[in-house]
């Protein structure tokens, strides 16, 4: 083992490391804090129906959202969807991240590439097509019926089911490669000290593979969660006009009731919601397990 | 601790047979090492023994015990790997508190065994550290003590000391060979370094190509090399090729004739010659075979010079190239190519091998 501390980046020293990151800083600072920054002042903003946008200093978009039940129920529906979808993108994710990561085979490559390739069909295309499928008039109820299996189409779409699935397939690929690229950085000597010194597979895996895995798993889970919680097309078309969730309400109230002010406040409940769970949920995480 | 008993041992790939045959008896309290050039099956065997590898064939007994279809976690093995495998979110102490925990011991009774075990490996009080804030050598002890804490049956040891440099090296090479003796440890070692394994078996075993050469102690493997192999890998030799023409008489391929004691069966052969046998110069006087040898090439290694010099004349068709190592006594020069040095040997100091190709 080397003593001796890493040489620092040549750039660091002559500040061309501080040049280099100015463009990446400007991007963030103009396509997302500035939009930000507006919206919330939007959200402060009065709204009157055929006057469009008062400029006003009054917090009563917010309080419409926490007074009125309908508001509430998509926010905890919304909540609910993503923290099930992350939940399942882990357990699902974590066991083929391991497999990706620990094979030997000549067709790894291969088998990536698979597991990317869902991100190569859009959100809304591969939602399309699953109406295709399992709509009450789709291939699989069609073919049910058809076989005498059912007499009644299984109602599969237009449900939270429907979503659930949708949005886990959509996130599952971004939640195996995070985990892979981690767990491909844990040498397997160490598992098999850990099997020699009489641990067993689920031993193992508490003490040593899922500590060791802990800051890929932090990184999936919240990638998948923040997806998750904005989610637009899935629940759009999978969900149908009766299934709210945050990220189409956002969108209703800016583009079909030109509610700026409201939706901007949406948007923060939604931004900030996500922000707080996600650092909570990593807290308990890490406390438990560092 | 327990003997260990390893029965017709195959590992195959497909058509590559990567361990063939292996049979090793290994004594309550042995050293033994498997040693072998690099791809010869030494880590595939141990990690056999280890559990970590399914044999094709073969059985595997520690103790009474047969272990040859019991994963790792119920063998009871202490394993020592090349690059230590620490686990780097637990602690020193943590790290060797794990085998103990794994058995459910409660953890008053696990601190003073770690405390024991850290003792031992002369690493009291580095409990708390961190295994990133550890030298490679203190690294390496951890992970001995992790091993000695769980009191294995048997420890495997694959090649723990090629991470080290070469004087840290002799120190844990003397560590690991007092520790196994105070504690009667059971022990195999995996090297491909031929020092190691002299300086620190009871009993060495060597490999090659998937299949067990020799095994026996230093003595044996040196004196008494079962083929032309062993004779090469461990210690030196000088070989000659040729055939055996008549009981006690050698024939080069090159044409010159030599006396033999070991050479009884006729047919193709290869002499080897361990280099302290050789005579050079004027004690090669009175002895049987005394040759003329021309000097094709001179190294000066320190302690020793290397000579490759040819038996037969510049005209023959093979020239009986051997390689000499004469002691550097008093700073002789090395001899120039071209000259002609004048070597000797007694008739009983050869061995004799089937050549091979
Ligand atoms: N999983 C495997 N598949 C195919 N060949 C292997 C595999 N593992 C090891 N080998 C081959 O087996 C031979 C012995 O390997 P190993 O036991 O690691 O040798 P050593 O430890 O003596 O250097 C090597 O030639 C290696 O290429
Ligand atoms: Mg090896």
């Amino acid at each position: 083992m080397s003593t001796i501390a890493p040489e620092p980046v040549a750039g660091a020293r002559t500040g061309l490391a501080g040049l280099l990151v100015v463009p990446a800083t400007l991007f963030v600072a103009i396509g997302l804090l500035g939009p930000i920054a507006i919206l919330f002042r939007y959200s402060l903003n009065q709204f009157i129906p055929g006057q469009f946008m008062v400029d006003g200093l009054t917090i009563e978009n917010y309080v419409k959202f926490f007074t009125d039940s309908y508001y509430l129920t998509v926010l905890a529906r919304t909540v609910r969807v993503a923290v099930m979808c992350t939940i399942a993108c882990l357990v699902m994710g974590f066991p083929l991240a391991y497999v990706l990561a620990r094979t030997q085979s000549r067709f790894k490559n291969l088998l990536i590439i698979a597991v990317v390739l869902p991100l190569f069909v859009g959100n809304a295309v591969r939602a399309a097509g699953w109406m295709t499928a399992f709509g009450s008039k789709g291939a699989l109820n069609a073919s049910l019926m058809g076989m005498g299996l059912i007499d009644q189409p299984l109602e599969i779409m237009f449900t939270e089911n429907a979503v659930l699935i949708g949005i886990v397939a959509v996130n599952l690929p971004f939640m195996v490669l995070t985990l892979q690229s981690v767990i491909e950085g844990i040498p397997r000597n160490v598992e098999e000290a850990a099997f020699s010194l009489g641990a067993g597979p689920a031993a193992m895996f508490r003490r040593v593979l899922w500590p060791l895995a802990l800051p890929g798993i932090l990184a999936g889970t919240i990638l998948t969660f923040i997806l998750a919680m904005n989610a637009y097309a899935t629940p759009v078309l999978l969900g149908g006009p009766k299934f709210q969730m945050m990220g189409p309400l956002v969108y209703g109230q800016f583009a079909q009731q030109n509610n700026w002010p409201f939706g901007g406040a949406i948007s923060f409940i939604l931004m900030t919601a996500t922000i707080l769970l996600t650092v909570a949920a990593h807290l308990i995480v890490q406390r438990r397990y560092r | 601790m327990a003997r260990l008993s390893i029965e017709h041992l195959r590992k195959t790939y497909g058509d590559l047979t990567v361990v063939n045959d292996v049979n090793i008896d290994i004594a309550d309290g042995e050293f033994l090492v498997l040693l072998g050039p690099s791809g010869c099956g030494k880590t595939t065997t141990l990690r056999m023994v280890a559990g970590f590898i399914a044999p094709s064939a073969g059985s595997i007994t520690i103790g009474e015990r047969s272990v040859t279809t019991l994963p790792p976690w119920k063998r009871n093995c202490g394993l020592v790997f090349q690059s230590y495998a620490l686990f780097p979110h637990m602690t020193v102490a943590e790290n060797v508190a794990f085998g103990l925990e794994m058995r459910k011991i409660p953890p008053a009774d696990r601190a003073p065994r770690v405390a024991e075990a850290l003792r031992l490996v002369q690493l009291a009080g580095f409990d708390e550290r961190y295994p990133r804030q550890l030298s490679g050598g203190q690294q390496q002890r951890v992970a001995l003590a992790r091993a000695l804490a769980m009191e294995p049956d048997v420890l495997l040891l694959d090649e723990p000391l090629s991470n080290l440099d070469a004087k840290l090296r002799q120190e844990v090479r003397v560590e690991i060979r007092d520790l196994q003796r105070k504690l009667g440890l059971t022990t195999i070692m995996v090297t491909h370094d031929q020092e190691e394994a002299l300086t620190m078996a009871d009993r060495l075993v060597v490999m090659e190509k998937g299949e067990v050469r020799q095994i026996g102690t230093q003595r044996e493997l040196y004196e008494r090399p079962a083929d032309r192999f062993v004779a090469g890998f461990i210690g030196r030799s000088a070989f000659l090729d040729g055939d055996i023409v008549a009981p006690g008489r050698f024939r080069t391929k090159g044409g010159v004739a030599i006396g033999c004691a070991a050479a009884t069966r006729i047919g193709a052969a290869t002499l080897a010659l361990r280099p302290e046998r050789i005579a050079v110069g004027g004690e090669a006087d009175g002895l049987h075979n005394r040759f003329e040898a021309r000097v094709e090439h001179a190294s000066y290694l320190g302690a020793i010079l290397e000579i490759d010099v040819s038996l037969s004349g510049p005209d023959a068709i093979d020239k009986d190239r051997m390689l000499l190592q004469i002691p550097n006594k008093a700073g002789i020069a090395e001899p120039k190519p071209g000259e002609t040095i004048t070597i000797g040997w007694a008739e009983d100091a050869g061995l004799v091998y089937p050549r091979e190709g």
